[in-house]
């Protein structure tokens, strides 16, 4: 079957991909200025302590040793000890991935469906009111600068207006409460994810909907709507069960590409709005040196990027028949 | 009665640099089961006449003057919604280089059933199915190729699905726009064979589009020659064929080669069409016309006729009617 | 239509200066285009004014600069048009720097990785094969990683990073992009016959990569020269608003770092609002601008009516 060969060639792409990644750190760790054994120890440890760090991670032993060491380790999951939280980092980043996962899904997820609807719209009337405060508005709310836009939802919504929490993921006091059920704390999370979401989806609904718009517009062109009409079919039908599937394709193809783009909004955002996710780690761990939580949540973002982009590549080749026949 | 009846139509484009007209002052006739050609080169019209008689004309276009009268009512006075009805259902197309005719995401037999279910919703799927089975089998597709996506298809398979789903809803017209161009020759017979016993069968009137008069001569009842937008001759199938008129429609014929008759030289016609935006008042064919006066640049033609089935728009052939 | 250098001199020359005459006319018309360059004029005169306050009084230093009378945020007032931050420092010095900043990295990191994506772009359309695989695979590699984690990370192995080590690194991390586009664009240009004749002639690849296929990519590589000014800008921003971009630099995102980190985001709207609005204005006037180049450089989308 033509798909799974894709896929197949695809998956052997990115785990190529990542073995670079993962290589690529491992020189620099070694070879930027200043002490590698730090990097990987916590200064503060005892010497004993240290030292058995030092062996389990063959910091003594020539350069391709550790790097055997640092593959192995990779793949057992032993990523040393975070110097901040004293924690295994596998803990920590395995407790930080789901609510990356879950705020990055659905933020592209969303803003990818209402900018191609929006899109849609726009293109069928082109050149109208609709269309032009659409484009107009697709073209502001993308260009806002990501950070400073959570900073101004902060302030209006949580702070002057009090509609929602300023910070976190959840409410302490409902999290700890023994009597409450599922529900109420998923509404909890929901209630905390509302502004980070939304922030996300302003900033990338408009560049989807400027895309769908234009691939629209292409679309229409093309002797198959013609067709549709000569048919006699209706209007709408036309456009979405004719046009829209065709324009949409690129749309896929952009959210694939962007995907790097929309991790680095997902981590600033996480970070302003105290999200506990991946992003928000690496930042922390970055201002706070503590290598080897840093390493291990960069790692974890790259391979959450190459999955997506598989996700994307699968999706669009379920799409389109032409590559899945 | 006649099937459809186009009264001194004339079509045009809005375009930046000023009204093109496309189509000037046709009028022709078609009665059920029989099938009219017009032929042309590119540019001349053809397209847009087809194209204005299912009023799909794009946003531009504009369908000035005249009257398309089918089945007695005039289509230009009928509503979008109503218009919509007639599509498909009583008159059909097939369009010009039908390679993309076809929606690559949606399978083959969805878009024919598609069609039969907008216009006849009252047959479920399997009626529909069926109906679909029994086109493929008479435009010789094979059955099992029904739930394919039309990438693929070959060129010629493409083709013959245009054909199928052209006949879906049983039209009483269908109008085709130069099936066969994008084909090779082999294709191309076969498609004009099986376009013959369409007729035959069927009993659908065709209105054939085409540069090829020969195609033309092979499959239609009756011939349209059109030039500049203007229909310059019109008559029987053996009339225009055997005993041209029109200077056009003389060369025309001279440059496409026969099997038969005399070995004779190519001749190709020189010089170009008119610019449409600002046509010529006179004769619009004066300028290559290797028989024009000076009288043909300065008088716009009128209709002569020559029998009473065929006509000319010339103003030399006066002799031939006695006036 | 003649192959042979020497005859086309003086009249290629002056070819150029029409092209430009007639792309000019047609940048004219579009409103996009017309806002665009007048809101980036604004920001150029920015920029060039802001060297003007410290020459007034060193009072108003960007970075040094502290009132001696105020000593924390302050709101708009005579002196200080647009308030000070929370050391008692002029915000509005602070702000036209950081349109100077933004022009410096911007326009730096997009020709950079512009000149980086077109050379690449163009060997690997020409040449073909080995290099060809093998630079597209190293671009699908870079466009795969988020630019400003990887530039997090560098900032954790290597301390405090330069505005130039920035602005570097962006390009790095911008090429393949640019490279993808001007690679199609070489392929298609390939096989066209004054390439083949060139060839013919004698030329190496060298003199055809530069001699004739560079004039004719050059402009997309110009309009990508837009779009990737924005990136970087909001690159930088981004760093230094979470903490890493270069100490010594005034940006707009380093205000925003001050104002967020101080925790005066609820309390200074004439400290918050300014920066932000500017990277956001900044970021919109390229893209406006990157439109209407588009069009110039693409007739299909100029709105014009359409012929059937």
């Amino acid at each position: 079957m033509e798909l799974r060969r894709y896929i197949g060639r695809r998956l052997v792409q990115i785990v190529v991909i990542f073995f670079v990644i993962l290589t690529v750190l491992f020189l620099l760790f070694r070879l930027a200025p200043g002490d590698p054994v730090s990097r990987m120890v916590d200064p503060n440890l005892t010497p004993e302590d240290a030292a058995l760090l030092i062996k389990e991670f063959g910091l003594d032993q020539p350069l391709w040793m550790q790097y055997l060491y640092y593959l192995k380790n990779f793949f057992t999951g032993h990523f040393g000890f975070s110097f901040h939280y004293g924690q295994p980092v596998v803990q920590i980043i395995g407790d930080r991935l789901p609510n990356t996962i879950l705020l990055f899904t659905t933020s592209i997820i969303l803003s990818a469906l209402v900018g191609i609807f929006l899109g849609k719209i726009a293109a069928w009337h082109k050149g109208k009111k609709t269309d032009t405060c659409m484009t107009l508005g697709a073209l502001v709310t993308h260009t806002i600068f990501l950070p400073w836009l959570a900073l101004i939802m902060i302030w209006v919504f949580a702070y002057k207006l009090g509609w929602f929490p300023i910070t976190g993921m959840i409410s302490v006091e409902i999290w700890l409460d023994p009597k409450a059920g599922v529900w109420i704390k998923a509404l909890d999370v929901l209630h905390h994810m509302t502004l980070p979401l939304a922030t996300l989806f302003l900033i990338h609904f408009g560049s989807y909907l400027l895309i769908m718009r234009s691939s629209m517009l292409d679309t229409l062109k093309e002797d198959y709507i013609l067709t549709g009409r000569a048919k006699g079919l209706p209007e709408k039908v036309i456009r979405d069960h004719h046009a829209a599937p065709n324009a949409a394709l690129p749309v896929v193809t952009s959210v694939g590409l962007s995907l790097a783009f929309s991790i680095n909004g997902g981590a600033l955002t996480e970070t302003v709005f105290t999200w506990p996710g991946i992003g928000r780690e690496l930042v922390f761990a970055v201002s706070h040196n503590d290598y080897p939580l840093a390493q291990a949540s960069f790692l974890l973002i790259a391979i959450v990027v190459l999955l997506s982009n598989l996700v994307v590549d699968i999706l669009y080749a379920y799409l389109d028949p032409r590559i899945r026949y | 009665m006649a099937l459809l009846v186009a009264e001194n139509l004339s079509v045009g484009y809005q375009t930046q640099n000023g009204y093109l007209h496309a189509v000037e002052g046709v009028s022709f006739s078609l009665d059920a089961g029989k099938s009219l050609g017009f032929v042309g080169e590119s540019g001349c019209g053809k397209t847009t006449l087809g194209m204005a008689v299912m009023r799909l004309m794009p946003s531009n276009g504009l369908i000035r003057e005249g009257r398309i009268l089918f089945d007695g009512e005039d289509l230009l006075k009928k509503t979008d919604e109503e218009m919509r009805q007639i599509r498909w259902q009583e008159i059909s197309m097939i369009f010009q280089a039908a390679m993309n005719a076809l929606n690559p995401v949606h399978r083959v037999i969805d878009q024919i059933t598609e069609a039969i279910h907008t216009h006849t919703p009252s047959h479920n799927k399997d009626e529909a199915y069926e109906q679909v089975r029994v086109l493929f089998k008479f435009v010789g597709l094979p059955e099992d190729r029904m739930r394919d996506y039309p990438h693929q298809y070959s060129g010629g398979m493409k083709q013959r699905a245009i054909i199928a789903m052209a006949l879906a809803c049983k039209p009483k017209l269908i109008i085709a726009d130069e099936p066969t161009t994008a084909l090779d020759v082999i294709v191309q017979d076969q498609i004009l064979e099986e376009t013959k016993s369409l007729q035959r069968e069927f009993g659908v009137s065709i209105i054939y589009i085409s540069h090829d008069i020969s195609v033309v001569a092979d499959i239609c009842h009756d011939i349209g020659v059109m030039y500049a937008g203007q229909l310059v001759e019109y008559g029987a199938r053996e009339e225009v064929f055997d005993n041209p008129v029109h200077p056009y429609t003389k060369a025309l014929l001279s440059s496409y080669p026969t099997l038969t008759g005399e070995k004779s030289k190519l001749m190709p016609i020189p010089g170009e069409a008119p610019n449409l935006i600002n046509p010529p008042f006179g004769c619009r064919f004066s300028d290559r016309c290797t028989e024009a006066r000076v009288s043909c640049r300065s008088n716009p033609p009128v209709w002569l006729e020559i029998t009473p089935t065929h006509k000319v728009l010339c103003h030399q052939y006066g002799k031939h009617c006695g006036e | 239509m003649t192959v042979f250098n020497n005859d086309i001199g003086l009249s290629e020359r002056f070819h150029w200066i029409s092209r430009l005459l007639e792309g000019w006319s047609i940048y004219k018309k579009s409103f996009l285009g017309k806002i665009g360059l007048t809101l980036l004029a604004v920001f150029a005169l920015m920029a060039l004014c802001s060297s003007i306050p410290p020459l007034i009084d060193p009072m108003y230093q960007p970075m040094a600069g502290v009132d001696p009378e105020i000593f924390k945020a302050t709101g708009p007032s005579t002196r200080h048009w647009l308030g000070t931050d929370f050391m008692g420092r002029d915000i509005l010095s602070q702000l036209l720097t950081g349109a100077r900043i933004a022009f410096m990295v911007g326009v730096s990191a997009a020709f950079m990785s512009v000149f980086l994506g077109t050379v690449i772009g163009m060997i690997a359309g020409y040449t073909g094969k080995f290099m060809d695989t093998f630079l597209m695979r190293l671009a699908d590699m870079i466009m795969v990683m988020p630019a400003l984690l990887v530039l997090l990370m560098l900032a954790a192995l290597f301390g405090q990073l330069s505005i130039w080590f920035i602005v570097f690194f962006i390009a790095l991390f911008r090429w393949p992009g640019v490279s993808r586009v001007i690679r199609a664009q070489t392929l298609s240009l390939k096989h066209r016959p004054f390439i083949e004749a060139a060839r013919v002639a004698g030329a190496s690849n060298l003199r055809i990569i530069f001699r004739h296929i560079m004039p004719n990519v050059l402009p997309l590589s110009f309009l990508y020269m837009t779009f990737q000014v924005t990136s970087a800008i909001i690159i930088e921003a981004a760093l230094a608003f979470l903490g890493f971009g270069d100490p010594g630099t005034v940006s707009w995102g380093m205000m925003l770092q001050w104002v967020w980190k101080t925790g005066h985001m609820f309390k200074a709207p004439y400290w918050l609002l300014p920066p932000g609005i500017c990277i956001s204005l900044i970021t919109l006037s390229f893209y406006m601008l990157g439109r209407a180049m588009d069009e110039v450089l693409d007739p299909r989308l100029r709105k014009e009516g359409e012929t059937d």
